[in-house]
């Protein structure tokens, strides 16, 4: 099947919110195994995902990110005991916001990576790096940036190479 | 000077205006209200219901840059905006209580920081007003001296006539310049009538009364009968034509951003915050206070002007129904 | 085909009111009530907080009772007495509300006197006070109500709603065609109405839930979401506020009602409300309790959307 033409030119950005004690250190064995992975993510490391704020990832997204992970440790594997749980239910939630407000959801990834699952880490990020190479970059929240509402339609070219280039 | 315009010429003129590329601003349906935005056409038109929000934003627009900063390596880069690049701007069909709000502003912005960004916009807007013939119960200009056909603020007034067309009033140089430069579209006033004008149903107010009663009584317990009601939104400052409180911050990144200039309320309960943590203002009663005080005690103090027009906007959009025409009934009852 | 909605109960509602507010203003068994009362246009009303028996005449109900007066108890309105007990009129949407703050602590029952109101529903909106009542300028919230006999107050007029007509459910069909939509005409849609928002923060101000002593959305240090009134920051706005009210908001439906700009705020609330109930079977407003969705797991909650 001859899968949508990938757009070398276009380099996604990934914003990586995962949790310490199991996503990042299941990427440190990833790294430590030498194992190959798109450089797109970046990671942003948190004690546990129940830390993660929604508020972070339309952060991220009104940052310039084109696609967002969100991983932390398995069901019954919190260091922290509970705080996978009551994110589970966070996301849940919040995925069904994002989707009514008109993000497609298919850019916002989340899993379940353990310390010792170093492959699954690489297939989750470029699974989801390809995914959202394909859609091309995000931007809903970019143009939201550049509208200018108030200010009777004044056009400043300067300011939009400035946005371009973010 | 009098002059007098058909409907029919009035469309056409306005239609030219856009063709020329000139920007025209008149109150036009946006969704479920009625605002005033650029027209795309003469049709867009909306005259029989008062915009929801005020004229004030041609000038003072909602949120503006101020400046933008460019950082490379060490290198800061500061922009200002360039005042030219304001467009020149037609308002049109300008509500009396808006345009009288105008010169309130003026007084404001060029006291004693003449601010560039609201002068350099006034300077290239042209106010067309037109006369009012319907009220509804919340207006008020009347009960504060002012009428549905008050030329004050506006460069030209028109008045509804029988029949159809309008008079047309020039109030300042700008107006006679306009005139001229569209003689054309206009002809000699007639014997036609205008149209009755509305009759809002409040009596006036005795401003004088009422001021001295605020002279003296900035404490006092009705205040809180008044003003406990009140959430401490912003709503009615941000609808009405005369306030004029705003914020500056600085967004973006530490690689660029901009300085902006947005609206702020004097209800908003963090407004007079100090750095230090101290709040004088710290209970709603006394915000509430402070928006009754300037609107009708301060601004006179200062500009011998009041900084009220009784467009009735905060009347209509208050959440919790606070009728700044009853304060200032209950306050002239005492 | 539009329909007058029987109000005849709200003058016997009213004089009930008064003469419960009398009673316990003189025997002291509230130092205060919170109710409504007229205001100077007509048909208007808005809220007052009486303290004297002899204030009990200024009470009213009709219609054009649409505030709901819960925010007045919060700690958010600091300036509203609340020494002892306190009486307040409560519609069926405003008692949610109540059992809501109960749970979270932020109220004590044996503090308040309830007056609950039977309710045949109330206008939409108060930009005509005096419009008459019908199945067109009804409350979109009273078109899916299911409280008009608020059950666990001190005091309940007795009377009985008249049965209203059948109401189109007009939440719930917004919600379907806007989730029947493809994402970016979904987009386009939100964004028009973002773009609107002036950041009033009347739909904040009025809300029961909205107590915080200072909002996420107040605080630079760290600034999570932009101060200015542009279209990206209203954005981030609206979704965090819609985030901290999932699984708390009852539907009073007074953000929208308050926005000047008409966003359709109580959309973004109702359609959280459904997922909630869809996704963990709970709804806010019938129960005290204190913990909801989002403060409580289960081991098997679904994870399928979880790699």
């Amino acid at each position: 099947m001859h899968s949508a033409k990938p757009r070398h030119d276009f380099e996604p950005k990934i914003i990586a919110f995962v949790c310490t004690w199991c996503t990042y250190a299941g990427a440190d064995l990833a790294g430590t195994s030498r194992m190959q992975y798109p450089s797109n993510v970046r990671v942003l490391k948190f004690p546990c995902t129940g830390r993660i704020d929604p508020v972070f990832i339309i952060k991220a997204f009104q940052q310039g990110a084109d696609g967002i992970l969100v991983s932390g440790c398995h069901p019954g594997d919190c260091h922290y005991i509970a705080g996978n749980y009551h994110a589970r239910r966070r996301f849940a939630a919040f995925r069904k916001l994002l989707e009514f407000i008109g993000v497609d959801l298919n850019r916002i990834q989340f899993s379940w990576v353990s310390a010792a699952e170093g492959g699954k880490w690489v297939e989750v990020v470029t699974d989801l790096t390809e995914r959202v190479r394909a859609m091309g970059p995000m931007v809903e929240f970019k143009d939201l940036i550049l509208e200018e509402q108030w200010s009777g339609g004044l056009n400043n070219p300067e300011l939009q190479a400035v946005y371009e280039a973010m | 000077m009098q002059k007098q315009i058909t409907e029919a010429n009035l469309r056409l003129l306005i239609d030219s205006l856009l063709l020329k590329g000139q920007r025209v601003v008149g109150p036009r349906q946006s969704g479920t209200m009625v605002l005033y935005e650029p027209l795309a056409s003469a049709s867009d038109l909306v005259t029989d219901e008062l915009p929801r929000r005020s004229i004030k934003e041609a000038f003072f627009p909602v949120c503006e840059d101020l400046l933008e900063y460019r950082k490379e390596g060490q290198q800061i880069e500061l922009k200002d905006i360039d005042p030219a690049r304001f467009p020149e701007t037609v308002l049109f069909g300008v509500r009396p209580c808006d345009a009288a709000a105008v010169p309130v502003l003026d007084a404001v912005f060029s006291w004693d920081y003449k601010d560039q960004f609201f002068l350099a916009r006034r300077a290239k807007t042209t106010i067309i007003g037109l006369a009012c013939t319907t009220a509804d119960d919340a207006c008020f200009c009347t009960a504060v001296g002012l009428s549905p056909n008050d030329p004050k603020g506006s460069d030209l007034l028109l008045t509804p006539l029988v029949g159809g067309g309008f008079l047309v009033e020039s109030q300042s140089e700008k107006g006679l310049s306009f005139l001229e430069a569209w003689k054309d579209r206009f002809s000699e006033p007639d014997d036609t009538k205008p149209l009755p004008l509305a009759q809002p149903a409040a009596t006036p107010f005795d401003l004088k009364k009422i001021k001295a009663w605020l002279d003296d009584h900035f404490e006092d317990p009705a205040w809180d009968s008044i003003a406990t009601r009140c959430v401490g939104c912003g709503a009615c400052a941000f609808v009405c034509p005369a306030c004029h409180c705003f914020d500056i911050v600085d967004e973006g990144s530490e690689k660029a951003g901009k300085r902006r200039k947005f609206w702020d309320a004097c209800g908003f309960s963090k407004f007079t915050n100090h750095a230090s943590g101290h709040n004088p203002r710290d209970l709603q009663p006394k915000r509430y206070r402070n928006r009754i005080m300037h609107k009708f005690k301060y601004y006179d103090d200062k500009f011998g002007q009041t900084l009220c027009t009784g467009c009735g906007r905060c009347i209509r959009v208050c959440p919790v129904g606070i009728d700044i025409a009853g304060v200032l009934e209950e306050i002239e009852k005492k | 085909m539009i329909q007058t909605i029987d109000i005849s109960s709200y003058s016997v509602i009213t004089d009930a009111i008064r003469s419960e507010a009398r009673r316990i203003l003189s025997d002291s068994t509230v130092s205060a009530v919170i109710g409504y009362t007229a205001g100077r246009r007509k048909g208007s009303t808005q809220p007052i907080v009486i303290t004297t028996a002899d204030e009990a005449d200024k009470l009213l109900f009709s219609a054009a009772c649409l505030n709901d007066l819960v925010v007045y108890l919060t700690k958010a309105k600091k300036d509203v007495p609340k020494s002892g007990r306190i009486g307040i009129v409560v519609k069926g949407c405003d008692l949610k509300a109540v059992i809501g703050l109960l749970g979270e602590s932020q109220l004590k029952r044996e503090n308040l006197y309830l007056i609950g109101i039977p309710c045949s529903g109330v206008l939409g909106s108060l930009l005509k006070p005096s419009a008459e009542l019908t199945t067109k300028t009804i409350a979109s919230k009273c078109c899916e109500c299911t409280d008009r006999l608020p059950v666990g107050c001190d005091f309940v007029p007795a009377v009985t709603p008249a049965p209203l007509p059948d109401l189109e459910k007009r939440y719930a069909n917004e919600i379907s065609q806007l989730e029947a939509m493809t994402p970016s005409e979904r987009w386009e849609f939100w964004k028009e109405q973002f773009s609107k928002c002036i950041k009033c923060y009347a739909c904040r101000q009025v809300c029961p839930f909205c107590f915080c002593e200072q909002c996420l959305c107040d605080r630079n240090r760290p600034q999570m979401v932009e101060q200015t009134p542009r279209p990206s920051g209203n954005t981030a706005w609206h979704l965090v506020r819609a985030m901290h009210l999932a699984g708390r908001c009852a539907g009073c439906g007074e953000c929208e009602r308050v926005c000047p700009m008409d966003i359709p705020l109580n959309l973004l609330n109702r359609k959280m409300a459904k997922e909630l109930k869809e996704l963990f079977n709970s709804e806010a407003g019938f129960e005290v309790r204190d913990t909801g969705p989002l403060t409580s797991y289960r081991e098997d909650d679904d994870q399928s959307f979880i790699r």
